[in-house]
């Protein structure tokens, strides 16, 4: 099996920009992503997840997700389940407003002081949650919490993000298939995973290729033989870009 | 315009990138502050769930959408739910006609940023008072 990069947490949120719980559910996520734990998560975006975007899919698919939603309907988590994965984790603004007796969250644009409370405290619990998905437990989820504040993603980490269409940390690649376009997931950490194994191009090659492709990707039987096809082509590309 | 012949306002709803923020706030100048009693902001993930408040919101509504960049999530969404949509707006082609205007900055934008979103949100607000003149 490819060596994906390292594992983080996707943060989905609501983002529901018609009520202010909508917006406690964005501050809250971005807080996470920018300041609590900018190195161990990764936003997926929602409209784009709705809208088939496959990296951020891919993403859900390989490592666990917290949603954040506003209210009990749930958009992020549903759509995360509906598309990819049950959530890891979910929490709702409106739980955590009214089980911290908060007053009423009032500004979609701009929240109260409520709001930005109800956005800190469901910033902390999603948090707690990554150390929790990520493996993590007292002692070990403070100091990490402090690394994070001084840390720099490091050039290897940075070069496998770079390969991902969707900055989620998935390589993707995109293959023409039967004359359409079909983005891989996982496709580069294959082929550098093959080539590094001294596996070159052949037919056995490619059956194996296709294999491993399908454990990340749906084929379907009737279009085998134009994705075996498209593997090898690709791979003998790679091969000879790689060849010293 | 009565409230019947609204226009509704579906965002990108992006919050990894700054042109989502950018389409966010756009939607939000409309709304609350050019045309706040024409107007109604209807989340994209409620109408694509299929949440029936938000379908009716939009049902027999012109719809003008506000996508951040080229994916066209907002219109793109809109339009499979089956709803049709009036008009379509994005940041980029707002950010192409004012290159002076870089937006940066996902959490808070830059003035900059700000400035293309108010201008942005003029055209958007244009684009509702002809709808509302073509309904009449």
């Amino acid at each position: 099996m490819p060596i994906l990069p390292k594992k983080k947490v996707g943060i989905v949120a609501c983002s529901g920009e018609e009520m202010p719980e909508g917006t406690v559910s964005r501050v809250a996520a971005l807080k996470v992503l920018e300041q609590l734990r900018p190195n161990d998560t990764v936003t997926i975006c929602l409209p784009l997840f709705l809208a088939g975007g496959e990296g951020d899919r891919a993403f859900a698919r390989f490592y666990p997700t917290v949603a954040i939603d506003g209210c009990e309907k749930r958009c992020a988590a549903r759509a995360t389940e509906m598309y990819s994965g049950k959530p890891a984790a979910s929490i709702v603004v409106t739980d955590v407003v009214s089980g911290n007796g908060l007053g009423p969250i009032r500004g979609s644009r701009t929240l109260n002081e409520a709001g930005m409370q109800a956005a800190d405290l469901v910033a902390q619990e999603v948090a707690h949650l990554v150390d929790g998905l990520l493996g993590r437990t007292g002692r070990e989820a403070e100091e990490a919490a402090v690394e994070e504040a001084t840390a720099e993603v490091s050039e290897d980490e940075e070069a496998a993000i770079s390969l991902c269409s969707c900055g989620s940390g998935i390589p993707v690649q995109k293959v023409a298939v039967n004359g359409r376009v079909v983005t891989l997931i996982a496709l580069p950490a294959i082929f550098e995973q093959f080539y590094q194994s001294g596996k070159r191009p052949g037919d056995g090659t490619t059956r194996e290729l296709l294999e491993v492709t399908r454990i990340y990707n749906p084929i379907p039987p009737e279009e085998e033989a134009a994705y075996a096809q498209a593997l090898a082509r690709e791979y003998e590309k790679y091969c000879r870009k790689h060849a010293v | 315009m009565s409230p019947n012949r609204r226009v509704v306002i579906v965002p990108c709803s992006g919050i990894g990138k700054t042109f989502g923020t950018v389409s966010r706030e756009a939607a939000y100048t409309v709304v609350e502050d050019l045309r706040p009693d024409t107007t109604e902001l209807v989340a994209l993930s409620l109408l694509v769930l299929g949440d029936e408040e938000a379908r009716a919101a939009v049902a027999g509504h012109p719809t003008v959408t506000i996508d951040g960049c080229r994916l066209a999530c907002a219109t793109k969404m809109v339009q499979e739910s089956g709803l049709p949509v009036a008009r379509s707006f994005t940041v980029l082609d707002a950010f192409r006609k004012h290159r002076d205007l870089k937006p940066e900055g996902i959490s808070s934008l830059n003035p900059e940023g700000q400035k293309l979103a108010r201008v942005l949100a003029e055209e958007v607000a244009e684009a509702v008072e002809e709808l509302g003149k073509s309904e009449t």
